[in-house]
């Protein structure tokens, strides 16, 4: 095991690597350029490629083009890249392209602060592109050890579902500087929990199964096997189709491949819940480390609160908030788009609250006050632009 | 197609669903013949397509392997396969005037310069076609189209001065060339030089539109006028033309075929070369 003191970007850059990424196309972005400029530095030695795309949109299309013909591939941006990304992201999605984006959140909407951390594209990470008819799969590292371990996990999931996985950072996350461990050793990746799949190659003649299947090959491009690949609506063998009875086959496979093993996919972290507690503090993220350390406070202090940190947001783990209490969402932005799910998953009679942040975390003795009087069930202090009662 | 559509295409994709008129199928059959003539097979291409009346044509009837891009974005797309492939296996775009010269022209011009092993066939109606008949990046001056009822006004890429494959050529390209559809052997040899460069080579080849732009600009849909406008604006590029409101200027346009070491595999020598260093680079 290498013990460093790394960034959450190169735990990225050395978590991909370690998962067989091979390809790592991007275009300069802070907080994500360290991303780029390690992988140009790793990869080479790897025997990967480093290419340094004219825009976002060619950073994900030649990922996509490596994927396709059968490497893996990477890429990474921040938010004015990744909604450039809303393209190639479909087409990657609607062909069942396997690869890894890296989005680290900075505080938006637009370019906003460069250095300043945002929790902005919780939702667009869910409905990155148009046309809708389709699942994705989010995850949240809140630290530099998750970072690595995520973005292996997302090269695993990435094969076994055959489409794109996103890993959601923030520029805390990314920026950060922490102890990494990285596994020298298969049995050492092992020990940590992490498999690493290696590419196949779907031989036909049917390239698209009409339906839930995962862990199908990927169709991949230059094995002469009249692989057919592209944004049309595919019927089984990878033909275009006007047909719509196609579209509804293809849409119940890219929604249902991944609800239907959702149990594959849902991470989270619950600590204090066994009491089952009044007040459940709900993050994910950088703030989530803030938050844990405020319920640990507040528990320390006699208040029966609890925490949840979703590391899985896509599909979004409903089955979680099971039971009835105060919830109190904490995010970095101010418009409140964790809440909205959390109010949409949580049994009937449950009281949901919001603090958001813009551009910096919360902090320690605010939360603390702000459990203390959920707890009591007193008002919580009001300031417009921060808080709101939901 | 005959014999070539039987040895090369999908059956189920003949005949094309092309207008009836349309010079598409003679810009697809000459693609065909030059990789007949190569001795090439199904296993040694893979073909892209662009979106609009080449790419929805052209799509999927390779008995090879296929992949079509959204609007423009195949370029990127073909880079990043070219990187995964084998240097010897080919890749060929048919794609649209307005998927090249318009909204992938930035895309376009990176893999001329960084000489990227592709074979761009640009099938050029003169127009956004599909759409049913906008004016494009190569409709002549003056032309009325669905979105330049008074007369095409804004310049385009091929009059006035200007010509994409110059601009092609200074961002790097090693093969390029135009043709009509019209032409026989000419084009055919074109795209059998373009095939042999290991680089980025680009041919534009002027096809005519029956339904539209032949409606519209050229006020008729019958294929001989049509046919007869093309010919009367032809010459090779060697040679004095007429003096024509929109010459087409044919034949090779700049030819430096193997000339420029081919950018994947320029990447995989300076790979190697970094690993066997160890590293220490």
């Amino acid at each position: 095991m290498k013990r460093l003191l790394e960034t959450g970007n190169g735990a990225i850059t050395e978590g991909a690597i370690i998962a067989g990424c091979r390809v790592f196309a991007g275009y300069p972005i802070t907080p994500a350029t360290e991303i780029a400029e390690n992988m140009a530095r790793r990869l080479p030695r790897a025997g990967g490629f480093y290419l340094q795309a004219e825009d976002e949109l060619a950073a994900l299309y030649i990922c996509i083009g490596a994927s396709a013909g059968g490497m893996k591939a990477m890429t990474a941006t921040s938010g004015p890249g990744y909604i450039l990304y809303a393209d190639p992201f479909g087409w990657a999605i609607s062909s069942e392209i396997p690869l890894v984006i890296v989005n680290s959140q900075r505080v938006g909407p637009v370019s906003g602060i460069t250095g300043a951390p945002g929790q902005g594209e919780f939702y667009l990470s869910r409905y990155l592109t148009h046309g809708g008819n389709f699942e994705n799969i989010v995850l949240a590292p809140a630290g530099v050890q998750e970072a690595f371990a995520i973005t292996v996990q997302a090269f695993y999931l990435a094969e076994r579902f055959r489409m794109p996985v996103t890993i959601l950072a923030d520029q805390l996350v990314t920026d950060g500087w922490e102890t990494l461990l990285i596994p020298e050793t298969g049995a050492e990746l092992e020990a940590m929990g992490l498999k690493v799949i290696e590419r196949r190659v779907n031989r036909g003649p049917e390239f698209y199964p009409a339906t839930d299947a995962i862990d199908v090959p990927p169709v991949v491009l230059g094995h002469n096997t009249g692989a057919a690949c592209s944004d049309w609506t595919p019927t089984a063998e990878g033909y275009d189709t006007e047909e719509v009875e196609w579209q509804h086959k293809h849409a119940y496979r890219l929604i249902y491949k991944v609800r239907n093993h959702k149990d594959l996919l849902t991470r989270y972290e619950a600590y204090f819940v066994d009491d089952e507690p009044e007040v459940i503090l709900v993050a994910y993220g950088s703030p989530s480390r803030v938050v844990k350390s405020a319920v640990k406070v507040a528990r320390e202090q006699g208040l029966k609160v609890g925490g949840l940190r979703l590391v899985t947001l896509w599909p979004f783990p409903e089955e979680i908030f099971s039971w009835q209490a105060k919830y109190l969402v904490v995010e970095m932005n101010y418009d409140g788009q964790l809440v909205r799910e959390v109010q949409r998953a949580t049994p009937k009679g449950s009281a949901i609250h919001f603090l958001g942040k813009c551009g910096e975390l919360p902090r320690v003795a605010e939360l603390v006050e702000l459990i203390r009087a959920l707890v009591n069930d007193r008002p919580l202090p009001c300031n417009p632009r921060e808080r709101e009662v939901w | 197609m005959d014999y070539l559509a039987r040895k090369y295409l999908r059956p189920r994709k003949i005949p094309s669903t092309a207008c009836s008129g349309c010079g598409l199928g003679q810009v697809h059959k000459k693609v065909l013949l030059a990789i007949d003539e190569l001795g090439l097979g199904t296993g040694d291409i893979v073909w892209g397509t662009g979106i609009g009346c080449a790419g929805r044509q052209t799509f999927n009837t390779w008995k090879g392997d296929n992949f079509a891009g959204t609007h423009g974005r195949v370029y990127a797309l073909a880079t990043g396969l070219r990187l995964a492939l084998p240097p010897e296996k080919k890749i060929i775009l048919t794609v649209g005037d307005g998927d090249a010269f318009g909204i992938g022209l930035l895309h376009l011009l990176n893999c001329a310069r960084r000489n990227v092993g592709l074979t761009v066939i640009v099938c050029d109606n003169l127009g956004y076609q599909s759409t049913g008949g906008q004016y494009g990046w190569t409709t002549p001056a003056g032309y009325c189209t669905d979105s330049s009822p008074l007369g095409m006004w804004e310049p385009n890429w091929v009059q006035g001065g200007r010509d994409i494959l110059a601009v092609l050529k200074a961002a790097g390209a090693t093969f390029l060339a135009r043709h009509t559809s019209f032409e026989g052997r000419n084009a055919v040899l074109s795209i059998k030089k373009a095939l042999l460069n290991n680089g980025f080579s680009l041919v534009h080849v002027y096809f005519p539109c029956v339904t539209n732009f032949g409606a519209r600009a050229l006020g008729t849909r019958r294929p001989a006028a049509i046919y007869q406008w093309f010919r009367e604006r032809t010459a090779a590029m060697d040679q004095a033309g007429p003096e024509v409101d929109f010459p087409l200027r044919t034949g090779i346009y700049y030819d430096a075929s193997n000339s420029r070491p081919e950018f994947c595999e320029n990447l995989r020598a300076w790979v190697a070369e970094v690993q066997e260093q160890g590293g220490n680079r």
